[in-house]
């Protein structure tokens, strides 16, 4: 709801659009003020040329009146000016002698025959110009100055009707109002549905992107030359990139590949070392067997050895089976499986004669993907032993915690480098491998899978402690 | 008889001058009965017209009974006007519907609005009763003016420009059924006494001239041609009678008054 009310979230179909209206508004509004201005000052003028010239007419028929103070005659010519309203709209006239007094008004109820002018209305009209508009009411007041041989003898003065001008002003308005109205509907509507078709190519561009997140088949629309040229040449330079993604993407599975063959052949290294290690000394148990098999005591001693170097290959071959399955089996992780890991790198540890510190605190069952979990572990714990001094110390820990699992596998070695540790910790934003720490780059993966987040911790001088904290819950069997 | 020679009519406000209706089927009537095409005269105050007729440019006017007393000597009486059965009407005095006045010493101080100088009942009458109550109608009233016309003075008076009118009571009636919104705007004060209604004259020495004799039995037969009672149902009379010059003696008793007091 609150990106809705804030335009910079809108769509761009929808935002120029009403950037269009309010210029249009904007504009529009400007434009209708200075037509209405320019019509009223047109309609002052007009109305201003015209009081003046029914005004002098009137008072040249009322010169001779006034002059003898005739009422009747004066009155009479006021009333049928206002009566007649030909030309100009006078709702009233009245002719005021020079001493206030009025000689006669077109109503004299509310001008009283030779008496003073009104004070109120003297007040409200006391302006000396030719035409005044009324504040209040829709009037203006037009005046006259009756004269004999230069000697002012009078004033006329006619109040006119201007409703008819502010009708036509009003009426103006409407028509400004309305056709700017429909004006700006139609723009708006034509920008909506241009900006609509000019961002066409939008959606099918973020769905290739889409598509490529997703490592789908990407698809470019064929008819690029219909496109506008900037969607064009994006087109053509996301096909490009598309297409180094791809290569990129088959060139690093071959990398994975080949790290993980690399790793299974030290692991079969390791395996054949510790196969071969308990190999020679059953070959001997046979031998002893052999030569001294009637004993009792010393058939039952070696047999006792057999066993328990035959248990161990077993051990050995298990845990390399174990560990190199490829897919997730639903197979619940146990401290069993764990203490898997050590059999795996033990050859390793012995090889750099490292001090292996295993703890293993878990002591249930837990739902996890835990052939992924294992190989992340075990990458770890390679990457370890190998940053360890010869002699170093290589510390594994396992233990369970409110929010799920806690790992540590911590080395003496020289720390892990910066592009590394990010990798870890920020899978997201680290930059791409290179051939060199793919090995971390699929531990960041793993751990990303199992919504796990690493820590990386490097002590002052030198040694590498990576903490790994992963969602896991207790597993209950269905049965 | 001339045939060319059109009968030239006076006429002033004593009636309803301005209906142009009444006036063609006035002119009608008087040209079909009299063989003679009519020309009616008006001016703007009845002295003029008595100008023209004492000065033979008119055949007969109709005009007031005051003008008539002024210049007896030289006028005969052609008609008079019958009206609600007499030859006789009155003089009004109006005031607004609204107005406050009860009785015609309240107008003291107002406005008043005078139909003629020369007027019986738009001026001489109301003059008169000042007069013989020893006052003078510029000092009783705080102005008059005069508007030439008996419907001027009751539009004056229905508009608010007077505070009161003088008016013939006859033109006031004729008004009160064909205008009735100009005349419901006022309200009578005062009815006068009884005068002789303003009759049609002529030049003395012109009295027994075809012409006026022909217009004389052209007005007495009206009540008995279709177009003459037309014209008398417009004028709101009953028809025209002879009379002798002694209908106007209230007239002429007020002009003396008058003219004393001057």
């Amino acid at each position: 709801m609150s990106s809705l009310l804030r335009p910079r979230h809108w769509p761009l179909s929808l935002r120029v659009p009403l950037l269009v209206a309010a210029c249009m508004i904007a504009v529009g509004t400007i434009a209708s003020w200075l037509v209405l201005a320019v019509l009223a000052r047109t309609q002052e003028a007009h109305l201003r040329q015209l009081a003046r010239t029914a005004l002098t007419s009137l008072g040249a028929s009322l010169t001779p009146f006034v002059e003898r103070r005739d009422v009747w005659e004066t009155f009479d010519a006021l009333d049928r000016f206002v009566s007649r309203r030909e030309g100009l709209p006078a709702t009233f006239a009245a002719v005021v002698l020079t001493d206030g007094t009025v000689l006669a008004a077109s109503d004299p109820r509310r001008f009283p025959t030779l008496e003073p002018v009104p004070a109120d209305w003297r007040q409200l009209w006391s302006g000396e110009a030719d035409l005044q508009l009324a504040d209040a009411a829709p009037a203006a007041l037009a005046r006259h100055r009756l004269s004999i041989d230069g000697v002012p003898i009078a004033e006329v003065f006619a109040e006119i009707d201007i409703s008819g001008l502010l009708l036509e002003r009003q009426q103006v308005f409407w028509a400004l109002l309305l056709s700017n109205a429909l004006l700006t509907l139609l723009l708006a509507a034509g920008g909506y549905v241009l900006v609509r078709r000019m961002l066409s190519p939008v959606p099918q561009l973020a769905q290739a992107v889409e598509q490529l997140r997703r490592g789908g088949k990407i698809e470019i629309p064929a008819d690029l030359d219909r496109q506008a040229p900037e969607f064009r040449t994006l087109f053509l330079r996301f096909r490009a990139m598309a297409e180094a993604v791809e290569e990129r993407q088959t060139l690093l599975a071959r990398l994975i590949e080949e790290e993980r063959l690399a790793q299974l052949g030290r692991l079969a290294s390791a395996m054949a070392h510790e196969v071969n290690n308990p190999l020679a000394g059953l070959l001997t148990v046979v031998d002893t067997l052999k030569r001294r098999g009637e004993d009792g005591a010393v058939r039952e001693s070696a047999l006792e050895l057999l066993e328990r170097g035959l248990l161990g290959m077993r051990n050995v071959v298990r845990a390399m089976l174990v560990a190199y399955k490829e897919e997730d089996t639903g197979i619940p992780l146990t401290a069993r499986a764990l203490d898997d890991l050590a059999v795996l790198t033990r050859h390793e540890v012995q090889r750099r004669r490292l001090q292996l510190e295993w703890s293993n605190g878990l002591r249930a069952a837990y739902e996890i993907d835990s052939g992924a979990l294992r190989q992340a572990l075990l990458n770890l714990l390679l990457n370890a032993c190998r940053a360890a001094p010869i002699g170093g110390r290589v510390v594994f820990e396992a233990e369970e915690r409110p929010e799920g699992l806690g790992f540590v596998v911590e080395d003496n070695g020289p720390g892990l480098p910066e592009p590394f540790r990010q990798l870890l910790e920020c899978p997201d934003s680290a930059a791409p491998p290179t051939s060199r720490g793919l090995g971390i780059w699929t531990v960041a993966r793993l751990l990303r899978r199992l919504g796990a987040r690493a820590e990386v911790t490097i002590g002052a001088e030198g040694g590498t402690r990576i903490s790994i904290r992963c969602p896991a819950r207790q597993w209950r069997s269905v049965a | 008889m001339g045939a060319e020679r059109p009968l030239r009519f006076g006429l002033t406000p004593v009636f309803v001058d301005d209906d142009e209706a009444l006036l063609a089927a006035f002119s009608r009537y008087l040209g079909e009965a009299t063989g003679l095409p009519v020309e009616f005269v008006k001016r703007r105050s009845y002295q003029e017209i008595t100008v023209l007729l004492l000065a033979g440019r008119l055949d007969v006017a109709w005009i007031c009974g005051y003008p008539y007393v002024q210049f007896r000597d030289r006028l005969a009486l052609v008609a008079v006007p019958l009206w609600q059965g007499s030859p006789l009407y009155r003089s009004y005095v109006v005031v607004g519907a609204e107005s406050p006045a009860r009785t015609f010493e309240d107008l003291r101080g107002t406005i008043h609005a005078f139909s003629d100088p020369d007027s019986n009942s738009g001026y001489l009458v109301t003059a008169s009763l000042l007069r013989r109550r020893g006052e003078d109608p510029g000092r009783f009233f705080r102005h008059v003016f005069f508007t030439y016309g008996h419907r001027n003075v009751i539009r004056a008076v229905g508009r608010g420009l007077a505070d009161g009118g003088s008016v013939d009571g006859y033109v006031f009636e004729v008004l009160r059924r064909i205008d009735p919104s100009l005349v419901d705007a006022c309200r009578v004060l005062r009815r006068s006494e009884l005068f002789g209604f303003p009759p049609v004259a002529c030049r003395v020495e012109a009295e027994k001239d075809e012409v006026v004799v022909a217009l004389r039995d052209a007005l007495l037969a009206m009540p008995s041609h279709p177009t003459g009672r037309f014209v008398l149902e417009l004028l709101g009379l009953d028809g025209f009678t002879v009379s002798g010059p002694e209908l106007f003696d209230g007239i002429a008793a007020n002009a003396r008054l008058l003219a004393r007091a001057a």
